[in-house]
């Protein structure tokens, strides 16, 4: 700002009265602005990474406190708990059938519902309603959906003559059951992401390219696509975090059941951590998913990164 | 009925199979547009209606599927009367879901007051003040953003009961009172707000406090009210950390009630439905009406954080 007075005829000023300038006070004032929301930072989401770095070298519990100092033993379990792999698995695949469903059905939904009118404005809210909705609602109500005896899904498909199927109990059809349902919660959420970002596209662009006699589809394959790629880079590292720490539905929905197929590395922590009262082990295990988080955010930046600006 | 309307006139004439294609092009339209509305809205109808009859109804109608697996019969709110405790099977089963929702009401309601002015400072600073490490600070602020809260919560639990809030409101409120989503979002709206003023208000001997409340507040309600909505959505959805932060049944928030209440006695789909309406409906009716921010909101966090 250009209003900071600046005390320069001061001469005799100390070092305590140059400390308190005009200058450093305003600094310190503006400080004062930001303060708590840094306490808070610190403490509630910076303070738990160096705690689970902690706990995870030391035999570790709530209800004992720190035991033995174990350095990395709790990681080199990890890498034989074929339990914790087996999660790890779940979880990737979960997020590899979701993801690039999800952002596909959304780019797709924006374009066809991306006119003002007053159908596509209804379309767009009845898409967004699961997002303002609870998981939990969502999973219980889908769980509903999906009883293999007394399910919504079973009476709509008895209606054209298919006999009951199994959802939930069964390990093959449990996981994607479970992304359908994901899919169909978070669908909106990108869709109005993606369409902030169709409208950001100068119209001249896609103008241009008419008068050139471009088809509908060389648009999107030429133009649309590529000055949507930060916007589309955003959907799908925001969505890859998000549904890497899928919890909810397996908690309400399976359990992480059955055998072990829904059973994604959230709900394995929280198994250790609170069930079976291991904050050690849990830690660690936080650890070792923050840092695949990260490394698998850092990747799909660079894949995704555009120089292209307009 | 808009896209046939626009489309003619400016050609003037047209063929019949022209006429035929469009309407054809427009009833194909109409009927994806209803598809999708039924796959997306059915779910939530299901289980308001469920919530609205007689829990021997829902079973006596679901096969075969007629119109009355969702409409009831005879509307009741028994199920409710059960859900609060009122009715006689309510007393008998302890049920007091006035509670749970009172909770989370207060818990959302203190988080989007704390968070409303610690956050509105923040992008106070970050969108106007002056400050020696104000880049370094940023970067401190939007690498929290890439912490995943699910995957760390353990840890947060730790830090948590270390500070002694575990099984309090303290402990679900206070995590939350700052958010870096919401301090970008204002932040953004805050830019936009003309500098001219703050300059003259400055001019005019206000101090940093007085141009924030009389000057940035005011020309920012549009975007605090958003951030407002979608905070309370946020911690009213909440369930994670109070499921493992509370004990005291008492103090449970309705997001964890609820699924409690499901995973016991998974049998009664009446009281199922009408705690997942409850649990769910707030949240829906302030979107409905408040649509318009409410995705603006979206977009902005989405985009610009």
């Amino acid at each position: 700002m250009t209003t900071v007075p600046i005390s320069s005829t001061d001469q005799s000023s100390s070092f305590l009265a140059k400390l308190w300038s005009p200058r450093n006070r305003y600094y310190f004032i503006a400080f004062l602005f930001i303060l708590p929301a840094l306490i808070n930072f610190s403490i509630f989401r910076y303070l738990p990474i160096f705690a689970a770095a902690r706990a995870s070298l030391w035999q570790y519990s709530l209800l004992g406190g720190y035991r033995d100092f174990i350095g990395l033993q709790h990681y080199q379990f990890m890498m034989e708990d074929i339990y914790f792999w087996k999660s790890m698995k779940v979880t990737a695949l979960f997020v590899l059938m979701k993801v690039p469903i999800q952002v596909l059905l959304s780019l797709m939904f924006a374009v066809l519902l991306q006119k003002e009118t007053r159908s596509s404005a209804v379309v767009r809210s009845a898409i967004f309603t699961p997002v303002v909705t609870s998981v939990v609602v969502v999973s219980i109500i889908w769980a509903m959906m999906y009883h293999s005896q007394l399910g919504l899904i079973n009476s709509v498909l008895s209606a054209f003559g298919i006999p009951r199927q199994v959802f939930l109990s069964d390990a093959d059809r449990a996981l994607p059951a479970m992304t359908a349902m994901m899919i169909w919660k978070d669908l909106g959420f990108s869709m109005i992401i993606i369409m902030a970002g169709l409208k950001g596209i100068p119209v001249v662009y896609r103008e241009a390219a008419i008068v050139d006699g471009a088809k509908p589809w060389q648009i999107m394959r030429y133009i649309t696509l590529p000055l949507l790629q930060r916007v589309l880079m955003f959907v799908v590292v925001t969505q890859t975090i998000f549904s890497f720490q899928n919890f909810v539905p397996v908690y309400v929905m399976t359990k992480g059941g059955p055998m072990d197929s829904t059973k994604v590395i959230v709900y394995y922590i929280y198994q250790y951590g609170f069930l079976f009262q291991d904050m050690g082990y849990a830690s660690a295990m936080s650890v070792v998913t923050l840092l695949v988080l990260l490394v698998v955010s850092m990747i799909q930046m660079r894949l995704f990164r555009t120089d292209v600006e307009y | 009925m808009e896209t046939v309307n626009t489309s003619t006139g400016v050609l003037g004439e047209r063929s019949p199979s022209q006429t035929l294609k469009k309407l054809g092009l427009w009833l194909g339209e109409n009927f994806l547009y209803l598809i999708i509305i039924v796959i997306f809205v059915a779910p939530l109808v299901w289980m308001v209606l469920g919530s609205l009859r007689e829990e021997k109804e829902i079973f006596a109608n679901l096969y075969p599927f007629t119109i009355h697996t969702f409409l009831p019969i005879q509307w009741t709110l028994d199920t409710y009367l059960d859900m609060f405790g009122i009715s006689e099977i309510g007393i008998m089963y302890g049920l007091h879901f006035h509670r749970f929702m009172a909770n989370s009401l207060f818990v959302s309601v203190a988080v989007v007051s704390c968070s409303l002015v610690f956050n509105t400072m923040g992008a106070y600073f970050f969108a106007r003040l002056d400050f020696p490490f104000k880049n370094f600070l940023l970067i401190f602020v939007v690498a929290t953003m890439l912490i995943p809260f699910q995957a760390t919560i353990v840890p947060l639990y730790i830090v948590v009961s270390k500070l002694g809030m575990r099984d309090s409101f303290w402990g679900l409120i206070i995590p939350w009172f700052a958010s870096p989503f919401v301090i970008f979002a204002l932040a953004q709206f805050i830019k936009e707000i003309p500098k001219e003023l703050d300059e003259a208000a400055t001019i005019d001997g206000a101090s940093l406090w007085g141009i924030l409340w009389n000057v940035i507040l005011p020309n920012a309600i549009p975007g605090i009210i958003t951030m407002a909505l979608l905070e309370f959505q946020f911690i009213w959805n909440l369930f994670y950390w109070p499921l493992i932060v509370i004990n005291s049944p008492d103090l449970q928030m309705i997001q964890v009630a609820i699924a409690n209440q499901t995973t016991q006695t998974q049998i009664f789909w009446g009281r199922t439905f009408a705690g997942s309406t409850l649990a769910s409906l707030p949240v829906i009716i302030v979107f409905l009406a408040l649509q318009k921010w409410y995705i603006q909101g979206v977009a902005t966090t989405g985009l610009k954080g």
